[in-house]
């Protein structure tokens, strides 16, 4: 293969590919825009724990107690007159958790027990509320019996692991936008270059056929990393966005999911003949994973059932290898399993792209 | 084999996005040899559009882009499909035109056309074809003098100068594109 003329086509396509708006805007700014909208937003970030409490005590220990609840920010706090009405409450999902406080509440010389109900539906809430309770239920323990303490646990701050949803939100926008490249920009791409004649035309110069693919495919990857660079570049800038990871690890997953998406577009274009056939069939591919891949939201949230059919989908591998990655700082060999994932998705889209593919 | 012919395809199209002198650049260096795509442009007469992309072209541009690419590297054998078709009366002309050029130059030039007066013009030797199989190659006035010693005649006397000729007469001959 002489280099020259696949250096050219891949020179060539780059400079078509700047120039095509079309491409610039799926590319580029729309994942930006979906990433500005959701962490200007911010939804889903862990809200505040909506906690009723039913004070039976009414005593100065109890008022204490209430007032220390209340000034942690955390805390979204209603008072209730009576069990039976937090416990309606609970269940029609207005609290997350309700603490009940007995009537023999304060310093006494056996426990006093206090109930906590929680909303089994939402775990992360209720969990952190419960851990805050113990926490202060614990400082008052001291407080009262005067004993000291045999272990601290003595917190550091660490910004990689807060809960914030735009931390989720951009390592599933970065994988959502390398396939929606991947997938449309080749399957486009190849139907026209196969219907306006450019491909028959190509196969009268002297180029190999493979130069040509080569340096189309060579193009996408970079725009797959070009894509990857400006997103998280966003990211960290404008969003805060710790990068945790090691940034070649990052780009190594870009390029293997470009890859993966790449062949898959190939498939597509070698078998639909035009934009009106090529079209609905990228989309029946990428539409169920943007939703369906945990790119917007957890993957725990679904039923298992539905968790355990898309483990396997390809954009699963990418968004999770890319979010342990850049925000768990997780290294490129840990990723192994999403990993092998992505390589099997790739041989069998490569397979299919070789089968069906046809210059005309 | 590649490397020293030109081909010029019937309804083909050249990359979106690039200017002519763009799509020349990246054709010439796919062949070893090449000519400057500002020589090109000249030579069909598009040196002013080299910044145009393609689809703005009118038919005859083109065509006459066609041209250019397929002698991108200074080919010895040129094919051409079709040149002329759907051309005007002047496009058409212009064309012819361009075509002597390239033979006055030595170049072996291969084209199929469906209008008989254009083989007549152009050709030094016309094959005719009946599906798919070569039914005659000759010399034009050959072919045609074969066909008069076997009694054939027309039933009226060819005049001086036909239709195309008052065509021509009455919008004139250059080639009638902005």
């Amino acid at each position: 293969m002489r280099t020259k003329p696949t250096w050219t086509l891949t020179k060539a396509s780059l400079k078509m590919w700047f120039r095509d708006r079309q491409a610039m805007f799926w590319t580029f700014f729309l994942p930006l825009v979906i990433m500005v909208i959701f962490g200007v937003l911010n939804f889903g970030a862990l809200g505040r724990i909506d906690l009723g409490i039913v004070d039976l005590a009414e005593n100065e220990a109890s008022q204490g107690f209430v007032s220390i609840l209340q000034a942690i920010n955390a805390f979204d706090i209603s008072r209730g007159n009576s069990e039976a009405a937090e416990r309606l409450a609970l269940e029609d999902g207005e609290r997350d958790l309700v603490i009940i406080i007995p009537a023999d509440f304060g310093p006494a010389l056996t426990p006093v027990s206090l109930r906590v109900l929680y909303d089994a539906a939402s775990s992360r809430e209720t969990l952190v509320g419960q851990v805050i309770l113990r926490q202060i239920l614990d400082e008052m323990t001291f407080t009262f019996t005067g004993a000291s303490r045999l272990f601290i646990l003595d917190p550091e701050p660490v910004t990689s692991r807060n809960l914030r949803f735009i931390d989720f939100l951009v390592p599933g926008v970065v994988a959502m936008s390398i396939m929606q490249m991947g997938l449309f920009s080749v399957a486009f791409a190849f139907v026209q270059l196969k219907k306006q004649g450019i491909l028959r035309r190509l196969l009268a110069t002297p180029i190999r056929p493979t130069s040509f693919l080569f340096a189309q495919v060579f193009t996408r990857l970079v725009v797959s990393v070009l894509q990857t660079v400006i997103l998280i570049a966003v990211a960290v800038l404008f969003f805060d966005v710790h990068l945790a990871g090691n940034p070649l690890a990052v780009l190594m997953l870009a390029l293997i999911g470009g890859g993966v998406f790449i062949s898959m577009g190939f498939a597509i274009s070698g078998w639909a003949k035009t934009e009106e056939v090529a079209a609905p069939i990228a989309n029946v591919i990428a539409l169920p994973m943007m939703f369906l891949s945990g790119v917007f939201f957890p993957r725990e949230a679904m039923p298992q059932a539905l968790q355990a059919i898309t483990d396997f989908l390809p954009l699963t591998y990418l968004a999770e290898a890319m979010r342990n990655v850049i925000i768990d700082g997780a290294s490129l060999w840990s990723q192994w399993g999403n990993l092998a994932g992505l390589a099997v998705w790739l041989a069998f889209s490569f397979l299919v792209a070789v089968l069906l593919f046809r210059w005309e | 084999m590649r490397e020293i012919i030109g081909i010029q395809l019937q309804s083909s199209s050249f990359f979106e996005k690039l200017n002519l002198s763009e799509i020349l650049e990246v054709f010439g260096d796919l062949y070893p040899r090449r000519l400057a795509p500002a020589e090109l442009l000249r030579r069909v007469q598009l040196e002013d559009k080299s910044k145009a992309q393609f689809k703005s072209l009118s038919g005859g541009q083109q065509q006459r882009f066609s041209i250019a690419a397929a002698m991108v590297n200074d080919p010895l054998v040129l094919f051409l499909d079709e040149p002329t078709t759907g051309l005007d009366p002047q496009a058409r002309r212009n064309m012819w035109g361009l075509i002597q050029g390239f033979q006055a130059e030595g170049r072996t030039i291969l084209l199929t056309t469906h209008y008989m007066e254009e083989a007549e013009e152009l050709c030094d030797r016309v094959a005719i074809m009946d599906r798919g199989r070569i039914v005659a190659m000759d010399r034009p006035q050959a072919l045609v003098d074969n066909l008069l010693r076997k009694g054939f005649h027309k039933n009226y006397v060819a005049k001086l100068a036909n239709l195309e000729d008052v065509f021509l007469d009455l919008t004139g001959h250059g080639l009638r594109e902005g």
